[in-house]
């Protein structure tokens, strides 16, 4: 397991996407940036979202979609390990890269933009934990119903922009009509980025939304599982 | 001792019937070649024997191990190359051999299948980056890391050169050198002859035919073609020669056909006519014909 989980995480350095996942949300972070106000308490909550988004919904599934079109879950079983270990793995390693590109993030921000970071890290952690889960869900139900890696890359890049668009992470909320910005906060990735946002803007995030992530994330895992396959 | 029992295996698809009543076995030390067209049920059955699939009826002992109940202890005691199946691209060598090695309670030491698979110097490429052969060799060192008692070989040349291929079976005599128990599934008739000391063949979710190569190819019905070409004097009747089942003419050319000796007979026919021929070819019986007296249907590799 130990073994599996080193030579996974080497695939992963080695995998152009990771750095995709790393860098985009930096680059927004730091284009956008450059014009921040001091304090400012929307547009880091945006790129944590952003990168949480693109290592669920794009490179998790890819990955586990690819594994299972190579054979290589199925090759597994043909061993004393049980390819659900790969999974738990992958889970572990992609969730290791999304809070070390939130970790990235946050300290670009903090330091060099001077933007604001929370001071309650509790609340931070729990919003963050939920809305990973569910951008983990979602990527689990794709890597499931995707016939091979491609396919799941073309879903993953597909849900990705209605999502972000709805969300709110294509333009402030604010310049969004009315009745969009309403759904978009109970889409997974808007509840993740209000949930944020309002952790940022020193209270508390609304318990419904933490619920409405906590359902998504259990309801889409499920389905997932009962979908998933092995060969 | 039989290291493998399958005893009158059934699987169904849907309405397809993949398996139909399947029994072999496999002794201890030998090639055993589980040949047949595709979707004769080769691979089907082998996955039952691995624990990869669950039969629906008929029982499968492998070292004494129910594949299903005992899966877990089975998979210490076997290694599987298995049919479509590849690596990440961006694993090395080393690091594929290293990462199965660790699977298992008892591996073998990886450097020195290494050396064995001539991959020594491929230590540290990346899987992406080899030739069919090389894959192949790394495939079979992986299915032998775990220092297994029976490996399983699916379609392993399938996709090679014509060397490469002679390369691997010359790897495969030394994998049963070793003492290891080897059952190699394939389509291709010339692989199951150079390499398999008991052959089954498939047919249609059944077995028709258990024998060795040899056997398969002696056995039933076994005609021989000779062919010439007239050049001088005229053709006599050698139709009622013994062991002479057949003659046809297209022009010059004969093609008589026949059983046993008859080979002898037709010559010293033609030498007591005079009649000069040339091109004199007599066709050995391979495993094809055989296959063919066996199923009633031609083997066409290429699917």
């Amino acid at each position: 397991m130990t073994k599996l989980a080193i030579v996974e995480l080497k695939l992963l350095t080695r995998e152009p996407g990771a750095m995709f996942s790393l860098l985009i949300p930096l680059f927004i972070l730091v284009v956008f940036g450059s014009s921040l106000e001091p304090g400012d308490t929307v547009l880091l909550p945006m790129a944590l979202a952003i990168a949480v988004g693109l290592v669920g919904l794009y490179l998790l599934p890819t990955t586990l979609a690819t594994y299972r079109e190579r054979g290589i879950l199925r090759r597994l079983s043909a061993t004393p390990v049980r390819p659900a270990n790969m999974l738990v793995v992958q889970l572990l390693l992609q969730l290791v890269l999304a809070v070390v590109a939130c970790g990235l993030l946050m300290t670009v921000a903090g330091t060099m933009l001077g933007a604001h970071l929370p001071s309650r890290g509790l609340l931070v952690a729990v919003a963050f934990l939920l809305g990973t889960a569910a951008m983990f869900a979602i990527g689990l139900l794709i890597a499931a119903l995707a016939p091979n890696g491609r396919t799941a890359n073309g879903w993953g890049v597909l849900l990705y922009f209605p999502m972000a668009f709805l969300a709110g992470l294509m333009q402030p909320k604010d310049q969004m009509p009315v009745i969009l910005a309403t759904v978009g906060e109970y889409t997974p990735l808007g509840a993740f980025r209000q949930s944020l946002q309002d952790v940022w803007a020193g209270g508390a995030p609304d318990p419904l939304l933490l619920m409405v992530l906590a359902a998504y994330a259990l309801v889409i895992s499920i389905a997932a599982a009962r979908f998933f396959r092995w060969e | 001792m039989a290291v493998i029992e399958v005893t009158d295996l059934r699987k169904r698809y849907r309405e397809l019937t993949v398996l139909d009543g399947v029994s072999f076995s496999v002794e201890e030390g030998e090639i055993f070649g589980i040949l047949g067209p595709n979707g004769a049920g080769k691979t089907t059955a082998v996955e039952c024997v691995e624990g990869l699939r669950r039969p629906d009826a008929g029982s499968v002992r492998v070292l004494g191990l129910d594949p299903v109940k005992d899966g877990r202890e089975l998979r210490e005691l076997i290694g599987v190359q298995l049919q479509h199946t590849q690596l990440p691209e961006n694993i090395k060598v080393w690091e594929a051999l290293d990462l199965y090695a660790s699977f298992y309670a008892r591996p073998r030491d990886w450097r020195r299948l290494l050396e064995e698979w001539g991959l020594a110097d491929k230590r540290d490429a990346r899987f992406g980056k080899l030739s069919g052969g090389q894959k192949q060799r790394l495939f079979i060192a992986l299915a032998l890391v775990g220092d297994p008692r029976v490996a399983f070989l699916d379609e392993l040349t399938t996709g090679l050169d014509p060397q490469a291929r002679r390369t691997t079976w010359e790897l495969i005599k030394r994998v049963r050198a070793n003492g290891v128990t080897v059952v190699l599934v394939s389509h291709f008739m010339d692989e199951v002859e150079e390499l398999c000391d008991r052959v089954a063949v498939f047919d249609g979710g059944r077995v028709v035919a258990i024998d060795t190569p040899d056997g398969l190819i002696g056995g039933g019905d076994a005609e021989h073609h000779m062919r010439f070409t007239l050049v001088s004097g005229d053709l006599v009747e050698l139709g009622e020669l013994p062991g002479v089942t057949a003659v046809s003419r297209t022009g010059n050319r004969v093609v008589v056909t026949g059983r046993g000796d008859f080979a002898t007979t037709v010559t010293a026919s033609l030498a007591r006519h005079h009649i000069l021929v040339s091109d004199l070819r007599i066709d050995k019986r391979t495993l094809d014909d055989a296959f063919v007296a066996l199923t009633g249907r031609s083997f066409d590799p290429t699917h």
